[in-house]
C-alpha cells in the first residue's frame, strides 16, 4: 500500500476508531468476541514470515480486546478444518496470497477462499519475495534471462510449486510469450520444495535462477564470487512503493536503496496492457463464512484502533515488514482485484 | 570483552532452568525436545538474544537427553532419535538393571554433546562447506545406508525387511508435500479419509501409539499383573555403574558421537537416523554384537552418544547456512528471527559475540545435563516401582497431551495415537518387527523426495553410481553394511542351531519376539 | 539425454505415485516370500497343533483389554466435545481426564482396598490438574 493510500485508509477508520477507543475494556466485555481465542495460521513452521506477522499482530490485538489470543502453525489444511468446524468465532485464521494462489494453481485441499470464507482485513506485507542467479552468473538482469530465453537459450528456475513461490515465474513466462511469442518454452520449472532444497539446486549447477527471499539469501548475496555458495539478487517481485517504506538500512548490510534496483520499474516483467508485474506478499485474515458479522465489525475497529496508535508499525518494520491495514471490505474488493489479475496470467501460460 | 557482559548469572541460570525442563519435557512420554524449544520461544522475545538462546540451547540439550528416560523405563522413547536406546535399555530395566542403564546413557550423552560441541566450534564453516556437497543423490543414499540397518537389526531378515517397506507404504500415505517438492496430490488413501490424512501420519503420534500405546494393550490383555516382576532393582551403590563399563568402549563412543554429528549437519535426512546409524554401526563393527538388543550397555552408549552429538550437528548448517538440520533447530531458528537477526552463512563472521555466548551455553548445558541426570536417576528409576494401575492411565493422558500439542492442536494426531496403538498391537501379535517399521517409517518420506527428485533432475538411474565420489564410498558403505548383516544373519543361525539342538523345544516363540 | 535402459523420464504431475509403485511392488514381492517362508510352515505347525494361532488361539484377560480400547476411545471422543463447550479453555482435556483416569485405575485394579481407591482418586484429580495447569496455563499449549 502506499504511502498516501495507507494515510487515507487510516484516516477513513480514525472515526471507527476513536468510538471504539472510547472505551476498550467495554468494548471486550460487551463486545461478540468472547472466551479464549485460537488464531490458526496457513503454515507450520514458527520460524516462519506468517509466524511472525500473525505473532506481532495477535499479540497487540489480544491486548487491545482483553482476551486471551494465542497463534498455533498447524498448516494450511488442519486450518481450514478448525476453521470451518467454528462459527463462534473462537476460531480465526491468518494466511497470504497462498490461500488464492493455491486454489488458481488448482493444489488439492484449496478451496476458493472468496468463496467458502469471509476475508478480514489485510494487516501486512512482506516485501521480501526474491529471485537470485549465482553470483558468477552470465545473466546481469532479468532483463538479459528475458533476452537469452527469447533467443532460445533454456533457463531453469527452482521454484516451489503451486503459489506464492510460482507465481513470479509464472508471470516471467508470460512477458517472455508477450515479447518472444513462443519461445516461453525455454523457461523451465526445476519443481523443489523448502529454500534448502532450492539453493542446493544453485549450488549443484541444477538450476540458473531460483526463487527465494531478501531474509533468507541476503546474506549469500554478500559472499565473495569465487565462493560456491555466492549469489545476486535480479529481482524483488514487491511493489516499488511498498518497499519504499522499508527502513532505510534494509535488511541485514544490504540497504533500501540497493534493493530498490531489483523491484519494478527497474525491473520489467510486462503484462501486455495491463503494465508491469508485481506481486505483494500480503498476510490477511480469514473467517468462517458464517460467523457473526458483529465480529468482523469488531476486529476491523480494533486493528483500526492499534494501526491510528501508529506502535505497531514500528515493529513490523523492524522485522522487514510493511505496514499495510485494510478493513474487511477494503481488503475484500482488494484482494479481488488482485486475484483476478494473476488468475489471467496463470491462464495464459496454461499449455 | 563485550561478551562477559552477557555472561551474567542470570544467563547461567537461564541456561541451567532450560536443560531442567527441557530433561522434564524429554522424560515425559510424548513430550519432545522440538515442544519445549516451541513452547518457551515466545519468552525469548522479552529475554534478549543472548539469554534467549541460554534458555533455548538448555532445553535442546536436556530435552534430547531426558528422552533415554521413558526410553529405559518404559520402553517408550521419550523423543524419536531415542528409540535405538529402548532397545537395550528396557531389557537392561527388565532385569532390574534400569539405574545402570541410565548412568551409561547420560555419560554417553555427555561425551557425545561436548565431542559435537567442539566439532562445531572449530569446523563449522568448513563442515558446511562439505555438507553442501551432498545434491539429491547422495542424500538418497545416506538415507538408504540408514535404511540398510533393517537387515541387521531385525531377529530375521526377511520378516525384517518386509516389516521396514511397510513402513516406508506407511509414511507415504497423504500428499505428495509441495514444501518437499511434490506434486501436492494425494495417495494410497480413502476419499472419505482425505481431510484427515492430507499431510498423512505424523512421526510423534504414530511413534508413541506403537510403543506406548501397544504396549498398554498388550498389558492389558495380560490382566495387567501388579508391580515389577519380583521388585529385583538394584538400588544404592550406583545400581552397578561404574566408568568400567566403557572399558574397550571408547571407539564405540567417539564412532557414534562422529556419526551423530555428521548425520546431524545434514538437512532432511532426519535426526532419528543419528542413532540409528551409530547403533548399527556399532553391531556391524564391534568384536561382539551378540548382546546388543537383548541389555547390552554398548547399544546404549551408541544410541545415546549419537543422539546427543545431534545437536551440535544440527546446529552445524543452521548457523552456517541459515538452514535447519532437524526439526528442533527449525523452531529454534525463530528465536533469531523474532530478533530481527538474520542466520545465513555470514552469522558466524558477523555475529562473532553471539557465536561465543552460544557455544558456552551449548557446552554449559551439556555439563549442567550431566549433573543434574547423574544424581536424579536414582529417584528417577523408581518410576518402575509405582503401581501400573497408577503409571499407565497418567502415561496415556500424556501421551494424548503429546501428540495433540505436537503439531499444535490436531485432534486426528490423538486418534492416530489409537489407531497405531492397536497397529502396534497387531505387529507384536502376527510376529512382525516394530524398530524396521519405525525406521522404515521415519526415513521413507525423506527416501521418496530424493529418489523421485534425483531422476527428476538426471533423468537416469544411472546417476546414484556416477555423481560423484561421494557416491561411490556411499555405495561401498551400503555393501559393506549389507554384507555385514548378511555374516551375522549366519552366525545368529548358527548359534541358533546348536543351542536348539542343546535344548530341544524351547525357542517356540523364538520368531516372536524383537527387542 | 541419451537413451540407455537405466533412463528414466517422470512426468510431475504424476510423480506422486511413482515411488509409491515402486514400494507396491516391493511390497508384494516380499509378502509372496513371506508366504512361502514363514506363514504356509507356521500354519502347517499349527494344524499339527505344534503353535497357536495369535490373538484367536491365545487366553486373554477379556474384560481388560477391551475395556482399555472402549475407555481409550470414550476419553478421546468426550475431550473433543466437552472441549468445544468451552473453546480453547483445556476444560475438556482436564474434565474428561479425571473421569477416565479414575476409571482406567479401577479397572486395573486386582484388589480394591479402600486405601488404593483412595490414592487413585486422589491421582486421577491431581495429575490431569497438574498436567493442565503447566501446560495450558504456564506454557500456553492449546489443549482439547
Amino acid at each position: 500500500m502506499s504511502m498516501p493510500r495507507l494515510s487515507i485508509t487510516l484516516a477513513t477508520t480514525a472515526l471507527a476508531a476513536s468510538m471504539a477507543l472510547s472505551s476498550s475494556v467495554a468494548l471486550a466485555a460487551d463486545g461478540p468476541l468472547r472466551g479464549n481465542i485460537r488464531v490458526v495460521i496457513g503454515s507450520s513452521s514458527t520460524g516462519g514470515d506468517t509466524y511472525q506477522n500473525s505473532a506481532i499482530v495477535v499479540d497487540q490485538l489480544s491486548e487491545a480486546l482483553d482476551l486471551n489470543m494465542k497463534v498455533d502453525a498447524v498448516g494450511v489444511s488442519a486450518a481450514y478444518r478448525a476453521l470451518d468446524r467454528d462459527p463462534r468465532g473462537n476460531t480465526l485464521m491468518i494466511f497470504h496470497d497462498q490461500a488464492y494462489l493455491g486454489h488458481q494453481y488448482g493444489v488439492e485441499g484449496y478451496k476458493d477462499p472468496f468463496e467458502n470464507y469471509i476475508i478480514g482485513p489485510t494487516i501486512a506485507i512482506n516485501p521480501g519475495n526474491a529471485y537470485l542467479v549465482p553470483k558468477d552468473s552470465p545473466y546481469q538482469s532479468l532483463d538479459d534471462i528475458i533476452e537469452a530465453v527469447g533467443s532460445g537459450e533454456t533457463v531453469r528456475v527452482a521454484i516451489q510449486p503451486g503459489g506464492v513461490s510460482e507465481i513470479g515465474y509464472t508471470a516471467l513466462k508470460n512477458a517472455i510469450r508477450i515479447e518472444h511469442p513462443g519461445s516461453e518454452e525455454n523457461l523451465v520449472a526445476v519443481n523443489t520444495g523448502s529454500q534448502a532444497d532450492k539453493n542446493q539446486l544453485l549450488f549443484d549447477d541444477q538450476a540458473d535462477l531460483i526463487n527465494g527471499s531478501v531474509q533468507a539469501n541476503e546474506q549469500y548475496t554478500r559472499l565473495p564470487e569465487d565462493d560456491q555458495k555466492a549469489m545476486r539478487f535480479v529481482w524483488l517481485t514487491a511493489r516499488h512503493d511498498t518497499l519504499q517504506q522499508a527502513h532505510e538500512e534494509g535488511l541485514g548490510q544490504t540497504d533500501r536503496e540497493t534493493l530498490l534496483q531489483f523491484v519494478e520499474p527497474n525491473v520489467e516483467v510486462t503484462m501486455g496492457d495491463a503494465g508491469n508485474f508485481a506481486f505483494d506478499k500480503e498476510f490477511f485474515f480469514l473467517y468462517n463464512k458464517d460467523m457473526n458479522p458483529e465480529i468482523v465489525e469488531q476486529i476491523d475497529a480494533t486493528l483500526a484502533e492499534i494501526y491510528a496508535e501508529g506502535e505497531i508499525q514500528e515493529t513490523q518494520k523492524q522485522s522487514f515488514f510493511i505496514p499495510d491495514f485494510m478493513p474487511s471490505d477494503e481488503a475484500q474488493a482488494h484482494l479481488r482485484e488482485k486475484a483476478d489479475r494473476y488468475a489471467e496470467i496463470i491462464d495464459s501460460i496454461k499449455p | 570483552m563485550e561478551i562477559l557482559s552477557y555472561l551474567d548469572i542470570t544467563f547461567f541460570l537461564l541456561a541451567s532452568i532450560g536443560t531442567l525442563i527441557g530433561i522434564i519435557f524429554g522424560a515425559i512420554p510424548g513430550m519432545t525436545a522440538t515442544m519445549a524449544v516451541a513452547v518457551c520461544l515466545p519468552l525469548t522475545y522479552a529475554l534478549g538474544l543472548e539469554h534467549g538462546l541460554a534458555l533455548l540451547l538448555g532445553l535442546y540439550v536436556g530435552g534430547i537427553s531426558g528422552g533415554m528416560v521413558p526410553a529405559v523405563l518404559l520402553n517408550i522413547p521419550g523423543t524419536p532419535s531415542s528409540i535405538t536406546t529402548t532397545f537395550d535399555g528396557y531389557p537392561m530395566a527388565q532385569k532390574g538393571l534400569g539405574e545402570m542403564a541410565l548412568r551409561v546413557c547420560v555419560v554417553s550423552s555427555l561425551v557425545g554433546g561436548l565431542i559435537s560441541a567442539m566439532v562445531l566450534f572449530f569446523f563449522a564453516p568448513l563442515l558446511a562447506e562439505f555438507s553442501i556437497k551432498f545434491s539429491y543423490v547422495e542424500k538418497f543414499l545416506i538415507i538408504l545406508l540408514a535404511l540398510t540397518v533393517i537387515a541387521s537389526m531385525s531377529s530375521n531378515m526377511l520378516i525384517g525387511i518386509f516389516s521396514g517397506v511397510i513402513g516406508i507404504w506407511l509414511s507415504l500415505i497423504g500428499t505428495y508435500s509441495l514444501s518437499d517438492g511434490g506434486n501436492g496430490k494425494t495417495r494410497l488413501m480413502f476419499d472419505a479419509l482425505e481431510p484427515y490424512l492430507v499431510d498423512g501420519f505424523s512421526l510423534l503420534p504414530v511413534l508413541i501409539g506403537i510403543f506406548g500405546i501397544s504396549t498398554i494393550l498388550l498389558e492389558a490383555e495380560k490382566g495387567v499383573k501388579s508391580g515389577l516382576s519380583g521388585a529385583k532393582l538394584d538400588m544404592g551403590k550406583g545400581g552397578g555403574f561404574s566408568l568400567g563399563l566403557f572399558k574397550g568402549r571408547l571407539t564405540n563412543l567417539t564412532r557414534s558421537s562422529f556419526i551423530g554429528t555428521f548425520v546431524g549437519m545434514l538437512p532432511g535426512v532426519g535426526g532419528s537416523a543419528a542413532s540409528v546409524l551409530a547403533y548399527t554401526q556399532e553391531k556391524n563393527l564391534s568384536r561382539d554384537s551378540s548382546e546388543m538388543g537383548k541389555g547390552a550397555p554398548q547399544g546404549l552408549i551408541a544410541s545415546e552418544s549419537a543422539n546427543n552429538a545431534l545437536t551440535g550437528g544440527a546446529l552445524i548448517p543452521l548457523l552456517s547456512l541459515g538452514i535447519p538440520g532437524d526439526s528442533t533447530t527449525a523452531v529454534l531458528i525463530g528465536a533469531f528471527t523474532l530478533q530481527g537477526i538474520q542466520v545465513g552463512p555470514l552469522f558466524i563472521p558477523e555475529n562473532q559475540d553471539t557465536w561465543t555466548v552460544m557455544m558456552i551455553a551449548l557446552v554449559f548445558a551439556n555439563v549442567v545435563m550431566f549433573f543434574l541426570m547423574f544424581y536424579a536417576i536414582k529417584y528417577i528409576a523408581r518410576v518402575v516401582l509405582v503401581p501400573k494401575y497408577i503409571l499407565y492411565p497418567i502415561i496415556v493422558m500424556m501421551c494424548v497431551v503429546g501428540a495433540y500439542a505436537i503439531n499444535y492442536g490436531i485432534m486426528f494426531d490423538v486418534w492416530t495415537l489409537l489407531i497405531f496403538g492397536i497397529f502396534g498391537y497387531l505387529i507384536e501379535k502376527i510376529g512382525l518387527e516394530v524398530a524396521p517399521l519405525i525406521i522404515g517409517f521415519i526415513l521413507g518420506s525423506s527416501a521418496e523426495v530424493y529418489f523421485v527428485k534425483s531422476l527428476e533432475s538426471f533423468g537416469t538411474y544411472s546417476i546414484f553410481f556416477t555423481k560423484s565420489p561421494i557416491a561411490v564410498v556411499l555405495w561401498l558403505l551400503i555393501a559393506a553394511s549389507i554384507g555385514f548383516s548378511i555374516v551375522l544373519g549366519l552366525k545368529s543361525r548358527a548359534r541358533q542351531k546348536m543351542e536348539l539342538s542343546q535344548v530341544t523345544g524351547s525357542t517356540q516363540q523364538g520368531d516372536r519376539h524383537d527387542g | 539425454m541419451e537413451t540407455s535402459p537405466l533412463s528414466v523420464s517422470i512426468d510431475f504431475d504424476s510423480s506422486h505415485l511413482f515411488f509409491p509403485t515402486i514400494i507396491h511392488w516391493a511390497l508384494a514381492l516380499l509378502f509372496a516370500l513371506v508366504v512361502v517362508f514363514r506363514l504356509v510352515p507356521f500354519l502347517a505347525a499349527v494344524k499339527r497343533g505344534e503353535k497357536t494361532l495369535p490373538i484367536i488361539g491365545e487366553c486373554m484377560d477379556g474384560v481388560r483389554f477391551f475395556g482399555t480400547l472402549v475407555l481409550i476411545v470414550g476419553y478421546f471422543a468426550l475431550m473433543s466435545v466437552v472441549g468445544n463447550l468451552f473453546p480453547y479453555t483445556g476444560y475438556g482435556f482436564l474434565f474428561v481426564s479425571i473421569v477416565f483416569l479414575f476409571l482406567m485405575s479401577m479397572m486395573y485394579m486386582h484388589t480394591r482396598t479402600r486405601r488404593k481407591v483412595i490414592t487413585a482418586a486422589i491421582n486421577a484429580v491431581v495429575a490431569p490438574s497438574l498436567a493442565w495447569l503447566i501446560f495450558a496455563k504456564l506454557f500456553y499449549i492449546t489443549l482439547p
